[in-house]
């Protein structure tokens, strides 16, 4: 795994090493995370949710940026023909992936060490425990990700490895989210300022055992601070040893495996037939062959592509950990009923996002692929409209993916609202999540796995998708506007799909001119 | 190669055949400080097998690359049967085939599949494309494995669908960079005859290659590259006769080695052995 980039220049622009902006993104996001919580009054509470985040947002990277590079059938060419050991090959694999952990856990995590070191009694000293204990959560949870990769390997098949990890993935964004939005619930009932309330919970949180470490340097050395501190540093070592060693003795052999069984692929029939059926879902969606090839060419992709699947599935973990979340809690109540209690946690409102969220993985992964030089015949291939291979592989993302994923929501929604107002609810949503998906595939504009998988891209984005939080708060005015008059209402919502129609419309133009100027140079 | 050389070879092969298929004019190529193609100026008729040669870095994929329309030209331009590469490729891209040097494709589909695909990216009939596309797979030997992921496919496969792909849409000029990488001995005389069968029927072929004996055989005319730059122009013969050789791959080597061979060779073994620093491997 390699980050570095040159700073090569690029029609007259001096392009920014991906590290670099990376870390600037991280330092923002940890920057406005700390000034958010400056106002609570102990540390124990602010390192928590500080901690709770770190440890969630690596977790995620990890998932999202990383996952292909702890276990990747490619480094079977290393390892079967130089004389290395799979010891030292792993070893040196997770120390590098690790190192950036490293890197992106010191940017998300400064300011927040800042601000503890000024706010809290210890100066210096407490603001460097803080760094250090950052660190340790945020390796172990890094840790806890590798681990779970390792363990897919050793227990599944072979064969069945590629979709197995693609659901353990599911299943790991799911399980991380729901705990993520457990913490920040437990606060939210009321003011920020007060401090949270150290119950038996802490014993199950592990963001609570490293804060506990950072209340021992600000003098509050009572024994259960001392234990909490001990568990964390003893999960950190244990986590991180497992991930370690789990499979690094027969990694070598398990990747000859995993890629002499990619060699042997032959399509099934039912997958024949499957394709044949979204063959004619392209025909009716696409409008020209340009949209068909590209229709086409991802739909099989997003069967096959390990690497695709891996970087995309996590997404669906995220909405339904938030549904989950509100069924239990109840907090998914009717947009247009009468309004929440004042200091309600906003799960209806945080569904919203994560499904806009949700858009991030698709934008940048459509355009991604280790195998990005076949895009040569993208550029020899008299294309009228060469906008229309993105245009068709985004409508397959949309009708293919989300659409299904929201007719699913919509079902599991009608559980805990009317059915007309959970359509009325993700209708909107499905209108600002095209937005999103528009905006960011403007950020991404390539034809359809013409990119090499550039590794901090999804983490670069996760700043501009920050920035759409914004349209939650589209999703918080139309909902009051519908609840408070019918008609209205209506006439936001219909701004809305104008709106969506012109994020569409500049896209198109966007990728027009783009495209007009892109050469090959694979 | 002089000047007059090079008009006189053009007058010739104008003379042949009054049509030109490919038309190269002043095609340079820089990339930064680097200036990849210097000023290519060719024409190539209707029917005719042009060897295009050159060392590594010489610019030879660079110019076919400018020439399918992949690459802009940083200047000049580049004429597919009188068309514009540059002002209209779209017109210029339907009368060309190409087989890129890399051999890339996308590994996760089945040959059918990228075949369906590059058939869609023409503007094929689907079942046409894909009809065609099995003829043309079980005649490669390939026809076996065209319902499985081309993950696992040896060079020599993914060259056989790729050669496919670029005749699918029965071109009128083929561009090929290194065709018969990978591909069998039976595979690649089969591929040989096949070229020159398609010359006699009046298609043109850009043969880029590195395989100095098939380029002597099958071409009729080669051109070497060097630097960027032309430096001869012309028949096998034509090339023998001006550097005075017996063989094509001696004039090449006259024409584009910046070295006494033997000495590197020299070199090279002493630095393999550990004589050159003093060290001896065989301990």
């Amino acid at each position: 795994m390699d980050l570095r980039s040159a700073r090569v220049r690029q029609r007259g622009r001096i392009k920014i090493p991906p590290m670099i902006s990376m870390l600037a993104t991280y330092a923002i996001i940890g920057g406005l995370l700390a000034i958010s919580l400056v106002r609570t009054s102990d540390p124990f509470t602010f390192t928590l949710l500080t901690f709770s985040a770190a440890m969630f947002m690596t977790a995620i990277t990890v998932i999202m940026e990383y996952s292909s590079v702890v276990v990747s059938p490619n480094d079977h060419g290393t390892l079967a023909h130089r004389p290395v050991s799979s010891r030292t090959y792993y070893w040196a694999k997770v120390a590098n992936l690790l190192f950036y952990v490293a890197c992106t856990a010191t940017a998300l995590n400064l300011p927040a060490a800042i601000v503890v070191g000024l706010r809290f009694d210890g100066g210096v000293a407490v603001g460097l425990l803080y760094m250090i204990m950052a660190l340790l959560a945020c390796f172990a949870a890094a840790a806890l990700v590798i681990l779970l990769y390792s363990t897919s390997l050793r227990l599944f098949d072979y064969q069945r490895f590629n979709t197995a990890i693609t659901y353990v993935h599911s299943f790991a964004t799911f399980a991380l989210t729901f705990g993520y939005v457990l913490i920040p619930r437990m606060l939210i009932r009321e003011d920020v300022s007060i401090s949270i309330e150290k119950g038996s919970w802490v014993w199950f949180a592990p963001p609570a055992w490293y804060a506990g470490g950072v209340e021992l340097s600000v003098g509050l050395g009572d024994s259960r601070n001392l234990t909490l501190a001990l568990l964390a540093v003893a999960s950190a070592v244990i986590v991180i040893h497992a991930a370690l060693t789990m499979i690094s003795l027969e990694y070598s052999r398990s990747i000859a495996e995993l890629a002499d069984s990619s060699t042997k692929a032959t399509v099934r029939k039912d997958q024949k037939r499957l394709r044949t059926r979204f063959a004619a879902l392209g025909v009716v969606f696409c409008r020209n062959d340009e949209e068909r090839a590209g229709f086409e060419l991802m739909q099989v992709y997003m069967r096959r592509d390990r690497k695709l699947r891996l970087r995309i599935y996590p997404a669906f973990g995220l909405p339904l950990a938030v549904y989950l979340f509100g069924l239990i809690s109840g907090g998914l109540n009717d947009p247009l009923g009468p309004r929440a209690a004042e200091g309600t946690f906003p799960v209806r409102e945080l569904l919203g996002f994560y499904c806009v969220f949700m858009t991030l993985f698709f934008a940048s992964a459509i355009t991604q692929s280790d195998q990005w030089k076949a895009s040569w015949v993208f550029f020899s291939a008299p294309l009228d409209n060469r906008v229309g291979l993105l245009v068709g592989a985004r409508k397959l993302v949309i009708w293919r993916y989300l659409f299904p994923f929201f007719c699913l929501l919509l079902v599991l929604l009608s559980f805990a609202m009317p059915v007309s107002s959970a359509a009325l609810y993700l209708f909107i949503t499905f209108v600002l999540s095209l937005m999103a998906f528009a905006l960011l595939s403007m950020a991404s504009p390539f034809m359809p796995l013409s990119q090499s998988i550039e590794k901090t891209r999804q983490a670069r984005q996760m700043g501009l998708i920050m920035l759409l939080g914004v349209a939650m708060v589209f999703l918080v005015a139309i909902s009051e506007t519908l609840r408070d008059g019918r008609l209205a209402g209506f006439i936001a919502v219909a701004l809305l799909v104008v709106l969506a129609s012109l994020s569409e419309i500049a896209l198109r133009k966007r990728l027009a001119s783009r495209f007009a100027q892109d050469e090959f140079l694979g | 190669m002089g000047k007059t050389d090079r008009d006189r070879t053009e007058r010739s092969h104008d003379e042949q055949n009054s049509t030109v298929a490919i038309e190269f004019r002043d095609l340079v190529r820089s990339f930064g400080d680097i200036e990849a193609v210097r000023s290519v100026n060719l024409k190539i008729p209707h029917g005719q097998i042009c060897g295009y040669l050159g060392p590594n870095g010489a610019g030879k994929t660079t110019t076919v690359k400018m020439a399918t329309g992949m690459i802009a030209p940083t200047s000049g331009t580049a004429l597919i049967n009188g068309i514009d590469i540059v002002e209209s490729p779209i017109q210029a891209k339907h009368m060309i085939g190409v087989v890129p040097e890399t051999g890339a494709l996308y590994e996760s589909l089945t040959p059918i599949e990228y075949l369906a695909l590059v058939g869609r990216l023409y503007h094929l009939e689907r079942d046409a494309a894909i009809e065609k596309a099995g003829v043309f797979l079980r005649l490669f030997g390939i026809g076996d494995s065209s319902e499985r992921i081309m993950t696992g496919f040896s060079r020599g496969m993914r060259q056989k669908v790729l050669i496919s792909a670029a005749l699918l849409h029965n071109p009128d000029i083929l561009f090929l960079d290194e065709p018969l990488a990978g591909l069998d001995a039976n595979t690649a005389l089969v591929l040989k005859e096949l070229l020159r069968e398609l010359a006699s029927q009046g298609k043109t072929i850009f043969y880029c290659s590195h395989v100095l004996d098939v380029v002597e055989k099958i071409c009729d005319r080669v051109v070497i590259l060097n630097r960027g730059e032309v430096v001869a122009d012309g028949g096998v013969d034509e090339l023998k006769e001006m550097t005075h050789r017996a063989s094509l791959e001696d004039a090449f080597t006259q024409l584009t080695s910046e070295g006494d061979l033997d000495a590197i060779v020299k070199a090279f073994s002493e630095s393999v052995t550990g004589k050159a620093h003093g060290v001896d491997n065989e301990k």
